[in-house]
Order: C-alpha cells, then sequence, then structure tokens
C-alpha cells in the first residue's frame, strides 16, 4: 500500500479533537451547585476523568469516520513495479494528431507527416486502441478509439492540406476529452506538425489528464526553397472621366530562406490575367508590387493578384472583390414654400465620399415609387404629409429604407398611417426668454457615438427658438431631448427599415443648429444609419464566419445560398428559416446570392491565413510542457517497458472513493447513531 | 381540605397530609402549619398520649417533711399507710427549634429548597406544640446565633414571623453557636435540631450532646434533598460546593455508587452516635410529606413519656 498524499496524515492528529471533548470539554460545560462536597472530595478525581469516557461506541464512529476521510485524501494505492508488464502495451490509449494546417503543404512535409502517423498507429499493440484528429484551425476526430490500424491508417490516407491555419489549442483539447473518456490505463497523444511558433498561443485550457503522455513528431526540416506570399493589397481609388478607376498594390513576403529571383507577379480580373509584374524578394524579406489602375465598371469584380509557383502554393494567391463606391441615395421631400428651406441640408448632403450621397430634392406630390425604390433615405423637411404618401412611405420603410422626419411649423402626418415613432403637438415657443438647448444625447447610439468623446461636438450650443413638442411611442426609443425633457430626437424600428423623427427644422427658422460643426457630421450619421450603410470588406479570412443577413438588409431575405469556391451549394436557412451565417473555410470567391434568376448577388473574397506562411518553429517542449504540467520528460516517454506511474495506478484503482464513501456513510450513521443516544 | 395534594396512607392509616413541595409555595407560615398540624390531628384524635398535661404519675410514701397536703387519704383508707401523689413536674414545658439557615440548607433539586422545608416542619411542630399550651422558642444558627427567640406561651406568632423572615446567607458550622446555646438552656425543656449536619459524625455530637446536659429532650432532624441521598444527577458538571465556591469536576456515573455509600456511612454513623446519646435522631427526605417527621415526634415524646 502506498500514498500519493502521504501528508494528509497528519490531519490524524485531528482525531484527538473528539477524544480531548470527551474527556474533556463535557465536564466544564456546566456548573452543577451543590451542597457540600464533603463526600464528593473524598471520590478519586483524576482516575475518574481519565478513565471515564461515555458512548465509547459513539467515539470510535466518529474516529473511525475521520480516518477513513483522511485516508482518502491521502490517495491510496496498491502499488504494483510489474503493472505495465501486467497490462502490457495493448493497454494504451493513442491520439495521433496530425497538423493539416496549410504549411504543411511545403515540400515533402505532408507526405511525412502522414508516413510519421502510419508509423505510430503500426507501433500500436494488440490492446492499443487508437485515434486520429486532423486539426488546424480547429480539430476533426477522423476516427476515434478502435483497436483496427488498418481503419485508423485509411481514416487519413487521402486527407490534404486544408487552406487553414495552425492552432494546437482545439487539437489538444479534443485529445483530452478522448483520452478522459478512455478506460485504459496509458494515455498518449503523439502530435504530428511542423510545430508553428503562430500556432501556439499559450496553453489556452489545453491540459490533458494526468498522466498522459506527449510525444511530439517534428515535421521540419530547413526552408532552403523559396515561398512567395501575397500578404495583402492596398486598394486605391481615384476618379478619371467620371469612371472610378483603383491602383492595386500587392504586399509579398518570403519567409524562407532562399530568395524569389526571377519570378513574377500577375494581377487576375475574373480569372484573366491582365497584368504581369517582375518579382524579386530577398530571404526573409518582403516587397510591393503595384499594378496599373483599372476602371471599376461594375459590381463585385473577382481580383486576384497570384504569384508563380513555388514550394508553397496556397499563400501564392491572394483575392479581393471590388466594387464601385455605392452612394447612399437620399430624396429630400421639401415642400419648397420657404426659401433656403433645405439649403443646408443639400449642402451637407453633397459632402463627403465615404460614403457618398447621392440626393434628390423632390416636392411631395412629385414622390414617384421609382424614386422610393431607388433610395435608401427618405428625408422629409417639415412637410405636410397626406395619407396616401403616408402609407406610402410606411411601406417603403418596411421594406427596409430609412425616413427622416423633420418635425417643422407646417409638418403633419395622418393619424391613419402608423409610422411615426411619436405624435406631433403644437410647437413650443423659446424665442422669449432663454432659448432651448439639446440637453441629453443617447451617445450608445450610432447617430451619437462619434460625439461620444471630448471635444468632438457640442450640440448644446446650437439655440432652438421653437420646436415640436412631441410623446414617443412606447416602442420607440428617445436618441435625444430637449433641455425642457420633450424628445428631440426619437427613433423607430418598422419592419426593415427605421424612422426617425426630428422635433425641429433642418434650416434656420427655429434654431442656429445648421450654422454649428455638429450639423454635418449628424445629417451625415443619421443618413448612414437609415440607410443601414456598411462598408463592404474586400476580403475575409479563412475561419471568418460571413452574416449575410447583415451584409444587405434590403437583399431578399428568403431562400438564399452559398457557392463555395469548389463549387458546393450551400443553403444559409436551417430547417426553421432561420438566417445562418457562413464560416469560410475554402481560399478563393464565395458567392451569396437568391433562387432567382435575377436577384442580387453577393461576392465574398476567402484568403488564407497569411501568417500561416511564416514556418518559425517553436519547441516542441513548450507545448507538450503546456499539456502535460511536465517539463518534457514525458517527451522521450514513448515505448512499454515503462511501469505505471504511482498516479496512473492509484487513478486505475481509485481506492480512495471507495474509503470517502464509506466515511460518509459513516458520519451519517454517526448521525443517526447520536439521535438515538440523545433520546434514551 | 382543598389544598390536600395527595394521601399518604402509608405512614398513619386515615390521615391526609400536604406535599411539602404545594405547602411551599404557600407564603403564610402560619397558615401552613395549621393546614398541616389540624389535618394531622384530625387523623389522630383518639390517640391515648394526646390529653391532659397535667397527669398523675406514681405514688410514694410519705417520708417526714413532704407537705402533708400531698397525702392521698383515699389509699390511706384503703391501706392505712400513708403515700404522697406526685404528679408530672412539667406540664407546661419549653420547646425550643434550633434551626440551621447555613448556605447549604438553601438547596434543592426539586420544587422546595431544605430550608423551605425546614421552615415549614418547624412552623407545624410550633404550632402543635401550641396547641398544648406548651412555651415555644426559636433558634436559627449559621456558624453562630442569627435569631433568638426565646420559648414563651405568647411567642407563636413571633416564632413565625421570624421564620418568614429567614435567610440562608452563611456558611455554618455547629459547635459553635450550639455550644453557645447549650450555656443558656438552663430549664429542661424539649429542643428540636433541625440540620443538614455536614460535619463529621464526631463533631456533630460533640456539638449535639451538651444540649442534654440540663436535662433537654433532644430530637434531631436531619434534613437532606433526593439529590444528595442518591446523587441522581446524569450529566458530567463542575460541582460547586454552595458555601465555600470550590469546584470539582464530577462524572455522576462513575461517583453514584461511592457517593451513595459514603452518605449511607455517614447516616449510619450519626444514628449509631445518637442513640449512644439518648437522643432521638430521624433523616428526612424534602421530596417526602411531612407526616413523617410530626408522627416521628409525637412517637418521641409518647415513648419519653413512658419511660417516665
Amino acid at each position: 500500500m502506498a500514498f500519493l498524499a502521504p501528508l494528509f496524515f497528519l490531519g490524524l492528529a485531528a482525531l484527538a479533537v473528539p477524544v480531548l471533548i470527551h474527556l474533556t470539554q463535557r465536564e466544564k460545560k456546566m456548573v452543577q451547585q451543590f451542597p457540600s462536597l464533603m463526600f464528593v472530595r473524598r471520590i478519586p478525581y483524576q482516575t475518574v476523568r481519565r478513565r471515564k469516557i461515555r458512548d465509547l461506541a459513539l467515539l470510535l464512529v466518529r474516529l473511525t469516520a475521520l480516518a477513513l476521510i483522511i485516508g482518502a485524501f491521502a490517495r491510496p494505492f496498491l502499488w504494483r513495479p510489474d503493472a505495465a508488464t501486467a497490462i502490457g502495451p495493448g493497454a494504451r490509449e493513442v491520439v495521433v494528431l496530425i497538423d493539416q494546417s496549410y504549411s504543411m503543404a511545403y515540400g515533402d512535409r505532408w507526405d511525412r507527416a502522414k508516413a510519421a502517423a502510419r508509423d505510430a498507429i503500426n507501433a500500436l499493440g494488440p490492446s492499443d486502441r487508437g485515434s486520429v484528429v486532423l486539426f488546424s484551425s480547429g480539430a476533426d476526430i477522423a476516427l476515434r478509439s478502435t483497436a483496427e490500424r488498418d481503419r485508423l491508417v485509411a481514416s487519413f490516407a487521402t486527407a490534404t492540406p486544408t487552406p487553414a491555419a495552425t492552432r494546437y489549442g482545439p487539437a489538444l483539447k479534443v485529445a483530452g476529452s478522448i483520452l478522459a473518456e478512455s478506460p485504459l490505463p496509458r494515455r498518449e497523444v503523439i502530435l504530428v506538425s511542423d510545430f508553428q511558433r503562430n500556432g501556439w498561443r499559450g496553453e489556452e485550457g489545453s491540459r490533458l489528464p494526468a498522466g498522459s503522455i506527449v510525444t511530439p513528431v517534428l515535421i521540419g526540416g530547413p526552408t532552403d526553397k523559396p515561398d512567395a506570399a501575397v500578404t495583402s493589397v492596398s486598394l486605391a481609388r481615384s476618379t478619371f472621366s467620371n469612371q472610378e478607376r483603383v491602383t492595386v498594390t500587392a504586399a509579398v513576403a518570403n519567409r524562407t530562406d532562399t530568395p524569389v529571383a526571377n519570378d513574377s507577379l500577375t494581377l487576375e480580373i475574373a480569372g484573366r490575367g491582365i497584368q504581369t509584374e517582375p518579382l524579386n524578394v530577398g530571404a526573409n524579406g518582403s516587397a510591393s508590387v503595384a499594378f496599373a489602375p483599372f476602371t471599376v465598371p461594375s459590381r463585385n469584380m473577382r481580383v486576384s493578384v497570384r504569384a508563380g509557383s513555388d514550394a508553397l502554393a496556397t499563400d501564392n494567391v491572394f483575392h479581393f472583390v471590388i466594387s464601385p463606391v455605392a452612394p447612399v441615395r437620399v430624396i429630400v421631400v421639401d415642400p419648397g414654400t420657404r426659401a433656403g428651406g433645405g439649403l443646408y441640408l443639400t449642402r451637407a448632403l453633397s459632402i463627403g465620399d465615404a460614403p457618398h450621397f447621392d440626393t434628390v430634392l423632390r416636392q411631395p406630390a412629385n414622390l414617384s415609387d421609382d424614386d422610393l425604390r431607388r433610395a435608401s433615405v427618405v428625408l422629409l423637411n417639415d412637410v405636410d404629409v397626406p395619407l396616401a404618401l403616408g402609407r406610402r412611405l410606411g411601406r417603403f420603410v418596411q421594406d427596409g429604407g430609412g425616413l427622416f422626419v423633420a418635425a417643422g411649423p407646417k409638418a403633419t402626418w395622418p393619424q391613419e398611417a402608423d409610422v411615426l415613432p411619436a405624435s406631433l403637438s403644437q410647437p413650443i415657443d423659446r424665442s422669449r426668454g432663454e432659448s432651448g438647448r439639446v440637453g441629453a444625447l443617447e451617445y450608445g447610439h450610432p447617430v451619437f457615438e462619434i460625439f461620444r468623446a471630448p471635444r468632438s461636438g457640442d450640440f448644446s450650443s446650437a439655440r432652438f427658438y421653437s420646436y415640436r413638442s412631441v410623446t414617443a411611442l412606447p416602442a420607440s426609443q428617445v436618441l435625444a431631448r430637449f433641455d425642457a425633457g420633450t424628445p428631440a430626437l426619437v427613433e423607430r424600428k418598422l419592419g426593415g427599415g427605421r424612422v426617425l423623427l426630428w422635433a425641429s427644422t433642418l434650416d434656420l427658422s427655429w434654431s442656429d443648429l445648421p450654422l454649428k460643426p455638429v450639423f454635418l457630421p449628424f445629417i451625415h450619421r443619421t443618413m448612414v444609419h437609415l440607410a443601414s450603410y456598411t462598408e463592404p470588406a474586400p476580403w475575409l479570412t479563412i475561419g471568418q464566419v460571413f452574416d449575410p443577413a447583415a451584409a444587405s438588409a434590403k437583399a431578399q431575405a428568403t431562400g438564399r445560398l452559398a457557392l463555395t469556391p469548389s463549387g458546393r451549394r450551400l443553403p444559409l436557412e436551417d430547417e426553421g428559416s432561420q438566417a445562418q451565417v457562413l464560416e469560410l473555410t475554402e481560399q478563393g470567391f464565395y458567392e451569396i446570392r437568391g433562387q432567382k434568376a435575377n436577384s442580387d448577388v453577393t461576392v465574398i473574397a476567402s484568403n488564407v491565413d497569411p501568417a500561416e506562411s511564416d514556418m518559425t518553429p517553436l519547441d516542441p517542449a513548450e507545448i507538450v510542457a503546456a499539456a502535460t504540467g511536465n517539463t518534457g520528460a514525458n517527451a522521450q516517454a514513448t515505448n512499454s517497458d515503462v511501469p505505471l506511474t504511482p498516479q496512473a495506478q492509484e487513478r486505475s484503482q481509485r481506492l480512495w472513493w471507495y474509503l470517502l464513501c464509506a466515511g460518509i456513510v459513516l458520519l451519517g450513521a454517526d448521525t443517526l447513531f447520536s439521535n438515538w443516544l440523545s433520546k434514551t | 381540605m382543598s389544598l390536600a395534594a395527595g394521601h399518604n396512607q402509608g405512614a398513619i392509616p386515615g390521615a391526609r397530609f400536604m406535599d411539602p413541595s404545594v405547602l411551599a409555595r404557600i407564603g403564610n407560615l402560619e397558615l401552613v402549619a395549621r393546614a398541616v398540624v389540624d389535618g394531622f390531628i384530625n387523623g389522630m384524635h383518639k390517640a391515648p398520649y394526646f390529653g391532659a398535661s397535667v397527669d398523675f404519675a406514681e405514688h410514694r410514701g410519705y417520708v417526714p417533711g413532704d407537705d402533708v397536703r400531698r397525702i392521698d387519704w383515699k389509699l390511706w383508707a384503703r391501706t392505712d399507710r400513708y403515700y404522697v401523689k406526685e404528679y408530672e413536674a412539667e406540664s407546661n414545658s419549653n420547646f425550643s427549634v434550633l434551626l440551621d439557615v447555613s448556605k447549604s440548607m438553601n438547596y434543592g433539586s426539586g420544587a422546595i429548597t431544605k430550608l423551605d422545608y425546614a421552615k415549614i416542619l418547624t412552623a407545624c411542630l410550633t404550632n402543635l406544640v401550641h396547641h398544648q399550651r406548651d412555651r415555644v422558642g426559636l433558634v436559627t444558627f449559621d456558624d453562630d446565633v442569627v435569631n433568638f427567640v426565646p420559648s414563651s406561651a405568647k411567642h407563636m406568632e413571633v416564632v413565625l414571623h421570624t421564620l418568614e423572615n429567614v435567610k440562608a446567607g452563611r456558611p455554618g458550622s455547629l459547635k459553635k453557636p450550639l455550644q453557645k446555646l447549650a450555656e443558656h438552656f438552663g430549664r429542661r425543656g424539649v429542643l428540636v435540631v433541625i440540620s443538614d449536619f455536614y460535619e463529621e459524625p464526631d463533631a456533630v455530637i460533640d456539638a449535639i450532646a451538651p444540649l442534654r446536659f440540663r436535662g433537654n429532650d433532644l430530637i434531631v432532624f436531619h434534613v437532606l434533598d433526593k439529590a444528595e441521598l442518591d446523587f441522581g444527577f446524569t450529566d458530567a458538571s463542575a460541582f460547586e460546593d454552595i458555601e465555600t465556591g470550590e469546584q470539582m469536576p464530577v462524572v455522576p456515573d462513575a461517583f453514584r455508587k461511592e457517593y451513595q455509600s459514603l452518605v449511607r456511612a455517614h447516616l449510619d454513623a450519626l444514628q449509631q452516635r445518637f442513640s449512644a446519646n439518648r437522643v432521638d435522631y430521624t433523616v428526612l427526605d424534602t421530596s417526602k410529606p411531612l407526616d413523617h417527621a410530626l408522627y416521628r415526634y409525637l412517637s418521641s415524646r409518647s415513648r419519653m413519656m413512658k419511660v417516665r
């Protein structure tokens, strides 16, 4: 019998506590008055005190329970030096982790990795069980805990490196879960990888069960073959002859010890090379290559920058999507009865190119359905809205459009059309006495977020001589209030769009806000928010997720599917018609479209993680130490002659569990016993 | 009697006496004493030794010098000899109770303390004797004389009032106060000593015996609580001497047998020594009714009368 934690036996000293309590404490707990100790004094006290323990059985039960619990904490086990021999080599649980990241495609690394995995599986004994886990940024169990070696080998025979990057954490977690569920006493992980430093971000909670062995198999070697990796591109837009042009500059890195010489870099649009530039990059160096500008005639232009073939082809190409900058179409509906009524507004909207606002001025009576179909935002500048127009605008908002209502003195809204976030009341005249100010802003809202920082815009400097008294509806949100507490800006979400109600004018008739510096960013942010405008990303990286619903709010909401670079069709809705996000797993262009032929199409460029092309290795012992808690000693312990560790033997016997249960049962019996004694 | 707590038919058939714990709740000792004694007398009204206090004792031959008025002429007529009539010497005797009021008497494991029991007993005896037109008195003592009420036919109320106000306050001893009293009780009478006698038997006898030297009739009541007799405690505790404050850890289960044997030996020693000194000695358990004590007293008086 041996113990893993014999120091716990110091706790046996605690057994003296109940004995002392029985012997001493009980005598002192109560004072009994007595007429005379004349006779008591004649009875020898010492012998009585030492001898007399009442309820000896109860005391013994308690002491035994405590001793059992202490024994359980000491983790006892029956020491058997020949345990390994008795169990034999077949009693191993071996998990083979094979790095499948794209850096394994460098040279012959993948072939060597598969060969190493095969060797590890062939070394399994008849009683051993093996699992194969292929990992890159995630981990997939190819085959779980089987003794059939042929199936284990076959599980990765046809596998190829993926375009994903290396992450050791998920792989070790999967291995840990397999080992933890294994009943076999010996547990081992064989990690076949090129051990890139970029793949290890610390322990990440990837500690294996105690006693596990990690055997790293390094598939490395010299990086003596050049590898040109296109790591990113920059896009410079310009306008020439009313046409938008883009200049692409590609960044190329060579992280090998051999320079890239006399190579070429090609710019491809829609798969066709349009320009080729020479490429020379020094060893462990980088270079940038600029291409001639080209016109962007249409949306979703698929552009790639591709280097020549080298030892690692995966990182030779970089994809991105170019579209003409889409303006935010704003229709300013102005009755035109007041000179300069929409002047400040249209001037403000004419400034800016990120995004660019395409502003159209319309009379209320001239607002056509075609205008509404093209527009992202409709701005009603103090308009008396008839019922028909109100209903049309309501449908416009329901379909995802944005509506901004500036409520000046003439603004009305038909009650039958439930669109506005608040009900309009009479104007409040603040021209006498102190003028009104905007007192409280909801800085967490996207409209006012840019004014959150100090000295980034002061709304309180604007004076309001009049404003409309409005009462916000329960479903709406008040974004700004005047100093008197009445709402200044109220928002309501309606269907796929939003409605903002501004309780004053956007000209100088009721306030001097248009003269203040905050006016321009306020109008811009308001229009961007109402239009749900987001800057489209030219490319994403494998492993990222793409939310189609967020990308195109006005696009067809149902029945969409994604076409992957490899040609697979992925529905973007589950059975409950709930929209799903798209996880990028392939390199190339994803296409998201509706099922109808003329539906809106979104193209996404997906690139490999450029960090994976940096093949700087780390010391495998670092991972071994983090996964096992040992400093590399287990890394060398690979064969079956090593006897079981005390921890492994203790874990397999689990005597502590029985001792603890017995102790707890005895404590329960003690409770019943003492209750019975106290009643008798 | 509405206050009757029960019947004790084992002591005297037909008599009804009161439980001491019930009597203790009655504050008026006079009422208590009257209730007990009346009940006791009702049960004993035909007793042959209860009646006149001046009784004919015997005849003896006339000797010159005797008062000729005491010659029994009827007997002379029958026998032609001179005989003189002799009567009980003291038809109205002195009766005093010597009550121990030391702190140890203030102990009671039940509803009544030893002192309360002794006070009721004193009141009852005093009331009983007062009915006989005897003179009653009271002495309380601890390590000295505390109260002294001289014997008098008019002191019944004073005795009861003194009893009412008696408090046990100081440690006690027998020798010093009883020596003083022995010198004081010059005239023959009946002395009743009530105490718990926590002293060695020889010391008790040394203290008590001088009270008899002047011809007093001595009756000793040894009052003890039930717990003092059987030591029926269960939990181990620190036992504290009421008089000295001394504490001792005690495991009652282990002490009980030895303690009981020590107490029994003590009582036997006292019994033996009091008998040798012709002192009537009775052990009273405060959990028992008072009839035992009263009966003991009266039978003692009867026996002494017969001896004469």
